[in-house]
């Protein structure tokens, strides 16, 4: 602390912290503000992985976005190869500490062909259509977690949804029912939202129930989509557990946030989701950084799919960290990821595996 | 052939004045730099442009090596094969097209032709995206591969640009002047090369070897420095090496070369050159290092974004080359306006006001840029380098000043 002190004094210029203000800053976020949230606990989390595979192949996606301009084009002007689509969605279904339980759905993946099948396949459409989930989380509005929307609103138009305040524009009107279908793989939407909406914003915690939270980070991602909301976990005599869609603030930022915020929030016990690392199956020295820093953590439970990436998760196991394997159950699915079908260790939670905390 | 010795550069000989009043002269060169600019970024880098060469890696590796290139032509060659006559004699235009010409034709040769296309199919796979394709398996696609072949280069223009400045400025015209051009040239930029290699093989080499899974460690120890800077990326040794660049760049057109003149005998003159460039570009580093802690607390291992320690030392150069690109414009098409005043005092001015507006267009950059430059939003965000932007503005101020003479705003004396 003497270093900032001496900062502060030495360095502060009025105008380095009004850029830093004015253009979004993840870690200031965390800081504590009038003292540690108790949000409560539950008893038990179980998330069932509905689908994790956003795209069947990576080289296919990436062609793709590669013709349209590159990871920063507008994810509305990419034509996507339709049938690469697939889409990320996960059930969430928590155990209060009286044993009740409740559920949700979280994202609401891409292609309506392949989310209408996996929905299908796990009874999901059911759950939404006898309001048994009554909450949508969408983690972000990139292609794969929200573009297959009306896919859900189709069983129940008035379901509730926690949508993120940096959304692009097109994404509140696709909500609202609109079609952007003439480019290939973009979506459209002819059941507009007719429920409560709730736009998150980084400035508060949203409490779902006892033990349960919500948090917006406003945090960079690709294909010009910003911030993400994650849900945060407090199960009783374990610790925090954080779901995630794609974890684009970091996961080392979650468990920071936890510390630095929550009551108890060194406890860490698990995570589900995608951690955004190796998406592309490609490496950089960073990433081996972030093993380094989840292993400080002690976490006991890390399940991993989608964005995290085959090599992070290899090389995470390798390091000692505890990487909950997945089954082969995904291969029995009507499509198949051609990563998932090329790797057999496991690392990843695949479609319809499950993993309870 | 001309000895080396027995003339003056083109640069040392030339003189220029404002065709206007300074002010004016220099806000007219202003506005002809922002078309040039928003010409250059929309057709060959912007996402919505024709070429998209900001992916950003890929622009960033070219617009460096294209900024070397043109120093090369007027430090080291004396813009060799052209003619004084033709330096002297021809339209300001002219000459600009004829080595901006040039400069792209040397960089073909020596990056794409050499480094791409030779070394990358017959010696080392990571310089060339479809070599890396082509022999990688998991995360080898396009998009991936063009990222870190273009990283290699950017990494391997570092070395090359801190010892060619080393040279260019710490050395001059002291080695190898009994040769005409382009023999002196030649010999120059060959030193140069036999110290920048082997620096790259330490100081980038480990990170490149580390991109890959498994690591290559037969090929590549494993990143040596990660107990001192906290990460296994190489953004450290980038970071304090290119501050070291722009350290000597700041000096020149803030403080008149102070404190690289105190020095004049030879060797000496060289190494103190070197040993100070390095000592002020980790000043600036680690000083930019303290105020980002206090901004954005402490990074941490393995964190994201504005938390990840390579993040922070990356964004290092990019700040100060928010700072040098204000500094560069103030004293290329201001500069006349500060001759008169005692040179502390003047140092002092231009200082406070490079800081001042480079701060300032870096707020302008990250509010505006997404809208104006169509690149991405957000300061840390991990497709994002506002170094590319900033060099290629460097880019065509070396190209109006050193090719041009400083056209439109100034003239040749004759």
């Amino acid at each position: 602390m003497d270093r900032r002190n001496f900062l502060k004094r030495l360095a502060a210029t009025g105008t380095g912290i009004a850029l830093s203000g004015s253009v979004g800053t993840l870690s200031k976020a965390h800081a504590a503000k009038g003292g540690k949230e108790d949000f409560g606990e539950i008893k038990s989390l179980k998330v069932q992985c509905i689908s994790e595979t956003s795209w069947f192949d990576n080289a296919t996606l990436g062609k793709d976005i590669k013709a349209a301009g590159g990871i920063n084009t507008n994810q509305y002007d990419v034509a996507y190869t339709e049938e690469n689509l697939g889409g990320y969605a996960a059930l969430v279904e928590v155990e209060a500490l009286d044993g009740s339980k409740k559920k949700y759905l979280l994202d609401t993946g891409w292609s309506n062909d392949w989310v209408d099948y996996v929905f299908a396949k796990d009874g999901i459409d059911k759950m939404l259509q006898s309001k048994e989930i009554d909450t949508l989380f969408i983690s972000h509005d990139h292609i794969d977690h929200y573009f297959g929307i009306e896919s859900t609103l189709k069983h129940q138009p008035d379901i509730k949804i926690y949508f993120p305040g940096t959304s692009m524009p097109k994404s509140f009107e696709l909500l609202k029912g609109a079609d952007f279908s003439a480019t290939p793989g973009c979506p459209k939407n002819s059941v507009p939202h007719t429920g409560e909406l709730i736009v998150t914003s980084p400035d508060k915690l949203y409490k779902i129930q006892d033990g349960m939270a919500l948090k917006f980070f406003d945090c960079p991602a690709t294909l010009q989509v910003r911030g993400e909301n994650v849900l945060y976990f407090n199960i009783k005599d374990k610790g925090y557990v954080t779901v995630t869609g794609c974890c684009h603030p970091g996961i080392l930022t979650l468990l920071s946030h936890a510390r630095r915020n929550f009551k108890d929030g060194n406890k860490n016990y698990g995570c589900y989701g995608g951690l955004h690392i190796s998406v592309f199956e490609n490496w950089d020295p960073k990433f081996d950084d972030i093993i380094k820093g989840v292993k400080t953590f002690n976490m006991q439970k890390i399940g991993c799919n989608h964005c995290t990436g085959w090599i992070w998760a290899e090389k995470a196991e390798q390091a000692g960290l505890p990487i909950v394997h997945g089954t082969d159950k995904n291969l029995s699915y009507k499509k198949v990821g051609s990563l998932s079908r090329a790797k057999t260790s496991n690392v990843y939670l695949g479609n319809g595996d499950e993993m309870v905390f | 052939m001309t000895r080396t010795q027995d003339r003056l550069f083109w640069l040392e000989e030339r003189q220029l004045a404002p065709r206007w009043s300074t002010g004016v002269s220099g806000l007219v060169n202003l506005a002809a730099l922002i078309v040039a600019v928003a010409i250059v970024w929309w057709v060959f880098f912007s996402i919505e442009g024709i070429f998209k060469l900001y992916t950003p890696l890929l622009g960033f590796s070219m617009v460096i090596w294209t900024l070397l290139i043109i120093l090369w032509q007027a430090q080291l060659f004396d813009f060799w094969p052209l003619s004084r006559g033709f330096l002297e004699n021809a339209h300001p235009l002219s000459k600009g097209a004829v080595f901006t010409l040039i400069t792209i034709a040397t960089y073909l040769v020596l990056l794409f032709g050499i480094v791409w296309f030779i070394i990358g199919r017959l010696g080392i796979t990571y310089f060339n995206w479809q070599s890396l394709a082509k022999y990688g398996e998991l995360g080898q696609d396009m998009l991936s591969t063009r990222e870190t072949a273009s990283w290699a280069m950017l990494c391997l223009s570092i070395p090359f640009f801190l010892v060619g400045v080393w040279f260019m400025l710490g050395i001059g015209k002291d080695l190898f002047h009994e040769l005409g051009q382009p023999k002196f040239g030649l010999a120059n930029w060959l030193f140069v090369a036999v110290i920048a290699i082997p620096m790259y093989v330490i100081f980038f080499h480990p990170h490149l070897g580390s991109m890959f899974y498994p690591k290559q460690i037969y090929a590549a120890v494993p990143p040596w420095w990660e107990a001192i800077a906290q990460t296994n990326s190489a953004e450290y040794t980038v970071g304090i090496l290119f501050c070291s660049v722009i350290g000597v760049f700041l000096a020149l057109n803030l403080w008149d070369g102070w404190p690289f003149d105190l020095v004049g005998r030879q060797p000496w003159r060289f190494f103190y050159f070197a040993l100070c460039s390095l000592v002020i570009g980790y000043v600036i580093f680690r000083i930019q290092l303290y105020i980002f802690d206090y901004l954005w607390y402490e990074a941490y291992v393995g964190g994201q974004n504005e938390a990840n320690f390579g993040w922070r030392y990356s964004h290092t150069v990019t700040m100060a080359n928010f700072v040098l690109v204000i500094a560069i414009i103030q004293n290329t098409f201001f500069g006349p306006a500060y001759e008169k005043m005692n040179r502390l005092i003047g140092s002092i001015i231009k200082t406070v006001v490079a800081i001042i507006l480079g701060l300032c267009f870096a707020w302008v950059y990250y509010n505006w840029g997404p809208t104006l430059l169509g690149v991405a939003e957000g300061v840390s965000h991990p497709s994002e380098n506002a170094s590319a932007f900033l060099i290629l503005i460097i880019n065509i101020v070396m190209i109006q000043d050193l090719f041009m003479d400083r056209w439109p705003g100034y003239q040749l004396k004759k």
